[in-house]
């Protein structure tokens, strides 16, 4: 029992350090990448793939999680009077987690299942161990432009997730639970500040690396077979999963520090 | 200039002493190997034995746990990365199932290396460079398919035509006759032939085909639970003393192992059973 837990624990460490260098090479290839005008054409390319194509999963998440908010928060607020805050109650809650979240959890289904299964399938096929006899850096040629492409565009999606979040709150709130269209946009534009949305989107950043590493590293590191691409497709998921709520938390107790400290004196510093 | 000195300036690649361990199972034993510029040298040896081990050490695609690896009398198994993709643009490697990249055509295959290490090529010399290319190993034509529409010869014989596109001095192949038909087979080690005679490149082939390593070896080498238990001309290996190796190049098992096989058992006492290395 208590070989198998230190197993465990020694396999643990031994996989976050291969994870650690791991990313710590994806950021030192993606810097060396935008210095370099011939990495653009890749990364564009998978800017297309990973962004463009995203889009439209990625609204309808937004749209989604907006008019579920506002069904079930109404009868709530409805009770004490308030519904006409609906706005602020579900923007702040889009704008400020669920829209970032969710919509982060949506890409690393759809854009980190797919890179574990393209780079897993090119491990054990031999593909990467040939781009590197043919004298260049895997990690250069095949993590840069993803890495970039996901932490450039995740923040982007997010915006496309807020938006339709937004509508959609609105679209169910007023035309559905008739509430008052100026009063909801009002008491929103009062309740919701520039640094709710501003954090959301940061998030964004920290949120793509998280899904680009795990998924690049699950691809680089999967065992031969059907199996094995498939194993590494789920852990891929999962661990996205878990990091993106980990970084959630951490993020918002920094801003929470930060905004605790300088929001306050903004006034001062402007 | 002395013979020594003949003699080390003859060498291509050289292994000293070459260890590797996946975990507890040691792979390579003290593997020490001096390989010839401008011969072909073939590693024979049962499936799992450890020949895609050592050849992948030959390019540094694996470091080893022991034991240094020089190219031209310069030490590579130390290098970092950077320096090793610059030692590698030296090689040509065939690797077992061609390695193409499916996403790309059959042309952006081959002008991919070329790509990695020429600045400003033209995209009619490109052309033109592939073409010459496919056509030394039969397949031109081919450019706009995508790998999955080839055959397993005709993935082979691209993706030779890929790791001859930077002119290597040494082309390594991995198995390159396994899963094709004798034909096809023969075709590849024609392929062989012709391109170590055209353009006087160091071979190293890996292979458990007898017919193949006859057919295209200068010197022949027998690996066997991580050591070298052979290594000579294909004459020397014919009639080599050890039984072990008269075994693998006659394809047959041992009496005692016949026996078993008769009677339903199931422990062999032969040799050749793969080892999980992995």
């Amino acid at each position: 029992m208590f070989q198998v837990f230190s197993k465990k624990t020694i396999q643990g460490v031994e996989h976050s350090g291969q994870f650690a260098r791991f990313f710590a090479q994806s950021v030192s290839a993606s810097a060396s990448s935008c210095l370099q005008a011939s990495s653009y054409s890749m990364v564009w390319a998978q800017m297309n793939v990973i962004g463009v194509h995203s889009v439209p999963v990625i609204m309808i998440t937004g749209a989604f999680v907006g008019m579920t908010l506002a069904i079930q928060a109404y009868d709530q607020l409805a009770g004490m009077g308030l519904e006409e805050h609906l706005g602020v109650l579900i923007n702040i809650s889009v704008v400020k987690e669920l829209g970032p979240v969710l919509a982060a959890v949506m890409l690393a289904g759809r854009v980190g299942g797919a890179l574990t299964a393209e780079l897993g399938t090119m491990n054990v096929t031999e593909q990467i161990d040939a781009v590197r006899s043919m004298g260049t850096d895997p990690m250069r040629y095949l993590v840069a432009p993803r890495f970039l492409a996901c932490v450039f565009l995740t923040p982007f999606l997010i915006i496309y997730a807020d938006l339709l979040g937004i509508l959609g709150g609105f679209f169910v709130s007023v035309v559905q639970l008739s509430i008052n269209s100026r009063a909801y946009w009002q008491f929103s534009a009062a309740g919701v500040e520039l640094w709710d949305l501003s954090i959301g989107v940061i998030k964004g950043f920290f949120f793509g690396g998280a899904i680009a590493a795990v998924s690049c590293y699950k691809g680089f590191t999967c065992k031969e077979g059907a199996h094995g691409v498939g194993q590494a497709c789920t852990e891929a998921f999962v661990g996205s999963f878990i990091l993106i709520l980990a970084l959630d938390f951490a993020l918002a107790v920094i801003f929470k520090a930060i905004y605790g400290t300088i929001w306050p004196i903004r006034i001062l510093l402007l | 200039m002395t013979e020594q000195g003949e003699q080390t300036n003859n060498v291509m690649i050289r292994l000293d002493g070459l260890i590797k361990k996946f975990g507890n199972n040691t792979v390579l034993d003290g593997i020490s190997l001096a390989i010839e510029r401008g011969k072909t040298t073939v590693i024979i040896g049962p499936s799992g034995c450890g020949k895609t081990v050592l050849i992948k050490h030959l390019i540094v695609l694996l470091r080893p746990t022991a034991g240094r690896v020089f190219l031209k009398d310069k030490r590579i198994d130390d290098l970092p990365e950077r320096r090793l993709d610059k030692v590698r643009t030296h090689y040509g490697f065939l690797f077992q199932g061609g390695a193409l990249f499916d996403s790309l055509t059959v042309f952006e295959n081959i002008i991919f290396p070329i790509k990695q290490h020429t600045r400003q090529v033209g995209w009619n010399e490109l052309e033109e460079l592939v073409k010459a290319k496919l056509a030394l190993v039969g397949m031109d034509g081919f450019q706009s398919y995508y790998p999955a529409r080839l055959s397993g010869g005709q993935k082979k014989r691209v993706a030779l035509a890929r790791a001859i596109a930077l002119n290597p001095e040494v082309i390594l192949y991995d198995e390159p006759t396994t899963g094709l038909d004798p034909i096809r087979a023969d075709i590849i080690n024609e392929l062989i032939l012709k391109l170590q005679k055209e353009l006087g490149v160091t071979t190293v082939v890996v292979t458990h085909d007898m017919t193949s390593a006859y057919k295209i070896g200068d010197r022949i080498i027998m690996l066997h639970n991580g050591k070298i238990i052979a290594d000579g001309d294909a004459e020397h290996i014919h009639h080599h003393p050890n039984s072990v190796v008269q075994q693998f190049i006659n394809g047959q098992l041992s009496e005692n192992d016949l026996a078993a096989l008769r009677l339903g058992g199931t422990k062999f006492q032969t040799q050749f059973l793969p080892r999980d290395f992995e």
